[in-house]
C-alpha cells in the first residue's frame, strides 16, 4: 500500500474506534472479557499462592474465542446492513486500506483489554519476583492469538450483513481454529482413523494452540511469530476480497 | 467531463444498462429521468466506480472509471441513493472524517465545512449525531459531503429526496449556483422537478437511453407534437414498451 493509502487507513482505524464506543458492545465485552479474566485468575492465584501468570494466559484462548469475534462483528456487517458500505467503496482509498484501517482500530480494542490486565502483573511485582521474561512472552502470544483472531473475525463480518451471523460463524471457526490443537481433541481424532494421525497433523499444522503455548513456555520463536502474522494476514487478504465481491 | 460510451451492466440475465452512449461538459446540470428500476442509479453507481461496467467505458475528466478509479473518485461528489451515513457520529466529525480522507489539511477542512454549512444551513445541526437529524438535514448533510472537497464532477442520486417544497426551491438556486465549471449529473423520478432544476435531459427506460436535449429543445418538440414535455416523455417511455401507471 502507499503512504497515502497508510495514512488514509490510520484516519479509518480513528473513526471505527471512536464508532466501537459510540456502540456499547466494545465496552461491554471489553469490561464483562476483564472481569471474567482477572476474577478467574485471582481465584486461582490465592489457592495455589504462586507468583505466575500463566494461569491467566491459559484462560484467554476460550475467552478470546467468543471476545474476538464479539469485537470484530460489526466491522463489514453494520456497513453492509446501513448501506454505508457503498460510502466506503466510493471514497478515494483502495478496499485494502479500508481493511486495515478497520482492523487497526480492533487491534488497538485488543491492545486496550491487555493494559487492563496489567494491574495483575503489578501485582505480582509487588508481591515478589515474578519471571518477566516469561510474562512478556505471554503478552506477546496473547496479542498476536487475538490479532490473528480478529482478523478471522473481519473475514466473517465481510461474508454476512447480519451481526449475529457474523458473530457465530466467526466464534466457530475461531473455536475450531483454536481447539484442533487440544489435547484430548488431538486424542479423539487420533483414534478416529489410526494410522492416519489425523488429530496431531491437524494440531500441528492448523492449530493456533501449540505456537500460542511455545510463547506461555516464555520461548519467543519466530516461526511461531510468522504462523500467526501470515494467518492474519492471510485473513485479512480474503476479507479483502470479500469486500471487493460484495461490490458486485 | 463525463463521458458514458456504449456501457453495458447485467445483473445475471437482467440487463440494467444497455448499450448507453452520452457525455456531459462543464457548466452543465443534466437530470436524468426515468421510472424506478430504470437504471439511474445503476449508471451513477458506475460513474462513482461503485459498480464496474460489464461493457464499454466511463471516464471522468478524462480518466477511466475501471483502471482509474481511486483517480476518479478524487475528482467526484457522489450523493448515493438512500444517502447512508454514519449514524452515530456528528455532522461535523463525519464531514472532518470525510475531509482527512481526502487528503484536506486541518484549513482547509474548517474553511470547507464553514462554507457547506453556511451554504447548505447546517449550523444548527453540525454538533447533533446525524441519527438525531431530520430527513432534509441529512440529506443536506449527505449533499455538504459531496461537495466538500470541491470536486468538478458531481453525482446525485435522488438529491431532493426528503426536501420539503421550499428546500427544492432553494436546493435549485444552490445548484445553479455551484454548477459553475462543474459537470452536475443527478437523478429523479419526478419530471417538473427535472425540467425546473437541469439545462438537459436523459431520459432512461429498461436500461436504454431514450430521450436526450435540452429542455427547451424538448419543451419545442413536445409543442409541435402538439403535447407538453410530460406529453413527450411519457410517449418516449410508452413507446419502449413501458407501463406509466400508480403501481
Amino acid at each position: 500500500m502507499s503512504a497515502r493509502a497508510w495514512r488514509g487507513a490510520l484516519v479509518v482505524a480513528g473513526r471505527e474506534l471512536g464508532a466501537a464506543f459510540d456502540s456499547s458492545i466494545a465496552w461491554v465485552a471489553t469490561i464483562a472479557a476483564l472481569l471474567a479474566t482477572t476474577s478467574v485468575f485471582m481465584n486461582g492465584f490465592f489457592l495455589a499462592g504462586k507468583l505466575d501468570m500463566r494461569p491467566l494466559f491459559e484462560l484467554l484462548p476460550l475467552l478470546f474465542v467468543l471476545y474476538m469475534p464479539a469485537l470484530s462483528m460489526r466491522s463489514w456487517s453494520e456497513d453492509l446492513r446501513s448501506r454505508t458500505f457503498e460510502l466506503w467503496m466510493t471514497l478515494p482509498l483502495p478496499p485494502g486500506a479500508i481493511v486495515a484501517g478497520k482492523y487497526l482500530a480492533s487491534i488497538a480494542l485488543l491492545a486496550l483489554f491487555l493494559a487492563g490486565t496489567l494491574p495483575v502483573v503489578a501485582l505480582l511485582v509487588w508481591l515478589g519476583d515474578p519471571d518477566l521474561g516469561r510474562i512478556a512472552s505471554g503478552y506477546a502470544g496473547a496479542f498476536l492469538l487475538g490479532a490473528t483472531l480478529l482478523a478471522l473475525g473481519s473475514f466473517c463480518s465481510a461474508l454476512s450483513a447480519d451481526q449475529i451471523v457474523a458473530f457465530l460463524s466467526a466464534a466457530f471457526a475461531s473455536f475450531v481454529l483454536v481447539y484442533l490443537g487440544e489435547e484430548r481433541v488431538v486424542a479423539v481424532l487420533d483414534g478416529a482413523l489410526p494410522g492416519l494421525h489425523l488429530g496431531s497433523f491437524l494440531s500441528e499444522h492448523l492449530s493456533a494452540l501449540p505456537p500460542y503455548q511455545s510463547f506461555l513456555r516464555g520461548s519467543l520463536s519466530l516461526g511461531a511469530c510468522a504462523w500467526f502474522v501470515g494467518l492474519a494476514l492471510l485473513f485479512l487478504a480474503l476479507s479483502t476480497r470479500a469486500v471487493r465481491r460484495n461490490r458486485a | 467531463m463525463i463521458q458514458v460510451e456504449h456501457v453495458t451492466r447485467r445483473f445475471g440475465e437482467l440487463v440494467a444498462v444497455d448499450d448507453v452512449t452520452f457525455s456531459i461538459g462543464p457548466g452543465e446540470i443534466v437530470g436524468f429521468l426515468g421510472p424506478n428500476g430504470a437504471g439511474k442509479s445503476t449508471l451513477l453507481r458506475m460513474l462513482a466506480t461503485y459498480l464496474e461496467p460489464c461493457a464499454g467505458t466511463l471516464r471522468i475528466a478524462g480518466l477511466d472509471a475501471r483502471t482509474q478509479a481511486l483517480a476518479v473518485r478524487e475528482k467526484i461528489g457522489y450523493l448515493p441513493e438512500h444517502n447512508p451515513l454514519f449514524e452515530a457520529m456528528r455532522s461535523r466529525r463525519f464531514l472532518d472524517f470525510l475531509g482527512r480522507v481526502r487528503g484536506l489539511t486541518r484549513e482547509e477542512r474548517a474553511r470547507r465545512i464553514g462554507w457547506c454549512s453556511e451554504r447548505l444551513g447546517l449550523a444548527a445541526v453540525l454538533d447533533r449525531p446525524i441519527r438525531e437529524c431530520s430527513k432534509g438535514y441529512r440529506q443536506r448533510i449527505g449533499l455538504a459531503g459531496a461537495l466538500l472537497h470541491d470536486p468538478p464532477v458531481l453525482l446525485l442520486d435522488e438529491p431532493t429526496h426528503g426536501l420539503d417544497p421550499l428546500q427544492v426551491v432553494a436546493f435549485r438556486e444552490f445548484l445553479h449556483e455551484i454548477a459553475q465549471g462543474r459537470a452536475v449529473l443527478f437523478s429523479s423520478h419526478i419530471l417538473a422537478e427535472v425540467a425546473t432544476i437541469s439545462s438537459r435531459l436523459l431520459v432512461v427506460q429498461r436500461g436504454s437511453l431514450i430521450l436526450d436535449g435540452q429542455v427547451p429543445e424538448l419543451a419545442a418538440r413536445a409543442k409541435q407534437e402538439h403535447t407538453d414535455l410530460e406529453g413527450l416523455v411519457v410517449h418516449a417511455i410508452r413507446e419502449r414498451g413501458g407501463r406509466v401507471e400508480l403501481a
